[in-house]
C-alpha cells in the first residue's frame, strides 16, 4: 500500500518548526534572556510568519481534491479530535500574531505585551504541533512516540536560532552582537543529541515493536544512513556543537569575561565597551558560525525527511502468513 | 437590485416552493422513520462486523469483484475496497485473507480526519464522505488496515462502507452475498465473537488494540 506523504510534508514540518523557533529566538533576545543580543531581537520576527506561511502552503499543495476545490478546506476546522485540525487553528493564529509582531518590529515600535507573549505561546504550540501531528499515529510505530514532539521542539528552536543568527548580521549592520546565543545554541544541540539518541535507542530495542526497529535500522544502517550520519548527526549536530563551543571559549578568552555574567539590566559604558570589544571580534557572523548555523538548518531538514521517509506502517497491507 | 430580486419570486412561486417543501418533508419523514426502524429491527444499534473463516476460503476473489460491481466508487483502478490476500502457499497450504474496512470501535480514520469526512453510524458502520474529503492522506497513515485508499483520478480517498445502503434495504453486503463458500459472513459483533476459534488478528497483522476492529477471523491451522 502506498502512503503518499513526501517532500512537501517534509518542508511543511521543517518550516513550521523553523518559523516557530525563529520567533522564540527573537522573543528570548527581546526579553533579555540571551544577554545583550540586540541584533537578534528582530530578525526572528521577520522569518517566523513567512516560513510558517510557506510551509502551510506546501501542505495545501499536497492536498488531493481539496487543492482543486479550495472551498472544501473550510472543513479543516471541523474535527476537534484531529490534530491536523488543531494545527490549522494554531498555524493560522501564529501566522497572524507573527505578522503583527513583525510589523511592529519592522517599524521599530514596541508591540503590545499581550501580542508578544501570545506569539511566543503560539510559536511553542506550532513547534510542538509538528511533532504531535505524526506522534499520534499509532499505525506508524516509528512515529508513535512521545519523544517525537520533544525532538521536534528542540530542533525547531535550534533551526530557528540558526536562521535568525544568519539573517541578523545582514539586517543589523553595525550593531551586530551575539550575546549569549552561542551558549543557548550549544545547549540546544547537546540536548538534541541526547533526545535523538534516546529516540533511536527506544526504537532499536523494540519498545515500539519490530516495525519501529526496522524503521530505525533504515536510518542507522539502511537506505538513509548517509543522510542520518552525514547530514543529521555530523553536519547538523556534532560539527555545530564544536563550533559553538569554540566560539564560547574564544569569546571568554578575548573579552576576558564569561558572557553569561552580562545581565539584561546592564546599562551604560560597561555594556558599550563590551559591545565594542566583541563587535571587533564578531563584526559579522564569522565564517565558522555560518558553517555551524547552515549545518544546523540542513540537519533540521534532514531530521524531518528521515522521520517522514522512514515511516513504515505497522502492517504493509498485503503480507499474511 | 433588491427590488428586482424580490419581484422575481412571485407569490405563486413561493406557494409552489412551500408545497414542495411540505411534500418533501411529508414524504421524507415517514420514509426515513421507516428505514430507520427497519434497521433497528434487523440489526439494531449494535456494532456490525464481518466474520472471515479462513478454513473455508478458497481464494476465488468473487467477494472482491462483487464489491467492485456493487460500488461505483470502488471501480477505480487504484482502489480496492475489499482485497483477497494470500501467503503464496502451495495448493492446499495457501492461506487467504479477505479484508476490507473493519468498521472499528475506535476508528483512527475518524479521529484524525481534519474535515470530519468520517462518521460512525448507530450500527457501527464507518462511512466516508468523499465529497468532503480534501485528500490530505492523514487517514491513510492512521488506519492500520489500509482501508482508506487514495484514487489518483479523483484525488480523494474512498473506503468500504459495508454496503450500508444495501443493508438499509434489507440486502446483504455484496461481498458476503457473492461468497460461494460462506467464508465471509456478517452480523452483530457480539454474536460473531461467539464463533469457536474466532480471533481479532492474525500473525503479522496489526494489534487489535490500535483501533479495536470489528471483525472476527477463524484462522486455518
Ligand atoms: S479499518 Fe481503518 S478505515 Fe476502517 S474504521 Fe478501522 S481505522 Fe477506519
Ligand atoms: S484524506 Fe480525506 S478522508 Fe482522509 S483524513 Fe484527509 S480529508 Fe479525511
Ligand atoms: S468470495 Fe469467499 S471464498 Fe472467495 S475469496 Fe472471497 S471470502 Fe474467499
Amino acid at each position: 500500500m502506498e502512503l503518499h506523504w513526501h517532500w512537501l510534508v517534509v518542508i511543511y514540518l521543517f518550516l513550521g518548526g523553523l518559523g516557530a523557533g525563529a520567533y522564540i529566538t527573537s522573543f528570548l533576545a527581546e526579553k533579555g534572556f540571551l544577554g545583550k543580543a540586540p541584533s537578534l531581537t528582530r530578525a526572528g520576527y521577520f522569518i517566523a510568519t513567512p516560513a510558517v506561511a510557506i510551509g502551510t502552503l506546501m501542505l495545501v499543495f499536497d492536498l488531493g481534491q481539496g487543492f482543486w476545490k479550495p472551498w472544501l478546506m473550510i472543513g479543516l476546522l471541523s474535527n476537534f479530535t484531529s490534530v491536523m485540525s488543531w494545527g490549522v487553528y494554531i498555524l493560522s493564529a501564529f501566522i497572524l500574531a507573527g505578522f503583527l509582531k513583525c510589523y511592529f518590529a519592522f517599524k521599530n515600535k514596541k508591540a503590545p505585551e499581550l501580542l508578544t507573549w501570545a506569539g511566543a505561546f503560539l510559536a511553542l504550540c506550532t513547534a510542538a504541533y509538528t511533532g504531535f501531528l505524526i506522534s499520534v499515529i499509532k499505525a506508524i510505530p516509528f512515529w508513535n512516540s512521545n519523544i517525537i514532539p520533544v525532538l521536534f521542539v528542540v530542533s525547531a528552536l535550534s533551526t530557528g536560532l540558526s536562521a535568525t543568527s544568519l539573517l541578523a548580521p545582514l539586517l543589523e549592520k553595525g550593531t551586530y552582537h551575539e550575546g549569549r546565543a552561542n551558549q543557548l545554541h550549544l545547549l540546544l544541540v547537546v540536548v538534541e543529541i541526547i533526545v535523538a539518541a534516546s529516540f533511536i535507542m527506544v526504537m532499536l530495542n523494540g519498545s515500539n515493536g519490530p516495525i519501529g526497529t526496522e524503521s530505525a535500522k533504515l536510518l542507522i544502517s539502511g537506505k538513509y544512513q548517509i543522510v542520518f550520519w552525514g547530514l543529521f548527526i555530523v553536519l547538523g549536530l556534532v560539527l555545530p556543537a564544536f563550533i559553538y563551543l569554540q566560539q564560547i571559549l574564544s569569546q571568554i578568552k578575548k573579552t576576558g569575561d564569561i558572557p553569561q555574567n552580562i545581565t539584561a539590566n546592564d546599562v551604560g559604558s560597561a555594556v558599550l565597551a563590551e559591545a565594542a570589544a566583541s563587535s571587533k571580534i564578531y563584526g559579522a557572523h564569522s565564517p565558522l558560525m555560518i558553517i555551524g548555523d547552515t549545518g544546523v538548518i540542513i540537519g533540521g531538514f534532514a531530521l524531518r525527511m528521515l522521520i517522514v521517509f522512514a515511516a513504515l506502517p505497522v502492517w504493509d497491507g498485503f503480507s499474511i502468513y | 437590485m433588491f427590488k428586482k430580486f424580490d419581484s422575481r419570486i412571485s407569490r405563486r412561486d413561493a406557494l409552489k416552493l412551500g408545497v414542495l417543501v411540505t411534500a418533501a418533508l411529508g414524504m421524507g419523514l415517514p420514509l426515513s422513520l421507516l428505514t430507520k426502524s427497519a434497521v433497528a429491527q434487523d440489526l439494531g444499534t449494535e456494532q456490525l462486523a464481518f466474520l472471515f473463516d479462513q478454513k473455508k476460503c478458497i481464494g476465488c476473489k468473487l467477494c472482491e469483484s462483487a464489491c467492485r460491481s456493487a460500488n461505483q466508487e470502488a471501480r477505480d483502478e487504484q482502489v480496492k475496497w475489499r482485497r483477497v490476500l494470500d501467503n503464496g502457499g502451495d495448493e492446499g497450504e495457501g492461506h487467504f485473507l479477505s479484508i476490507s474496512c473493519n468498521h472499528c470501535a475506535d476508528p483512527a480514520c475518524l479521529t484524525v480526519c481534519p474535515v470530519t469526512a468520517y462518521t460512525k453510524r448507530q450500527d457501527g458502520i464507518v462511512v466516508h464522505n468523499a465529497e468532503k474529503c480534501v485528500g490530505c492522506g492523514y487517514c491513510m497513515y492512521a488506519c492500520p488496515y489500509h482501508a482508506p485508499q487514495l484514487s489518483k483520478k479523483t484525488k480523494r480517498v474512498t473506503k468500504c462502507h459495508f454496503c450500508y445502503s444495501r443493508q438499509d434495504q434489507g440486502q446483504q453486503p455484496a461481498c458476503v452475498e457473492a461468497c460461494p463458500k460462506k467464508a465471509l459472513t456478517y452480523g452483530k459483533l457480539s454474536e460473531l465473537k461467539k464463533a469457536p476459534g474466532g480471533v481479532a488478528t492474525l500473525k503479522g497483522l496489526p494489534s487489535p488494540t490500535i483501533t479495536n476492529p470489528s471483525w472476527v477471523i477463524i484462522p486455518k491451522e
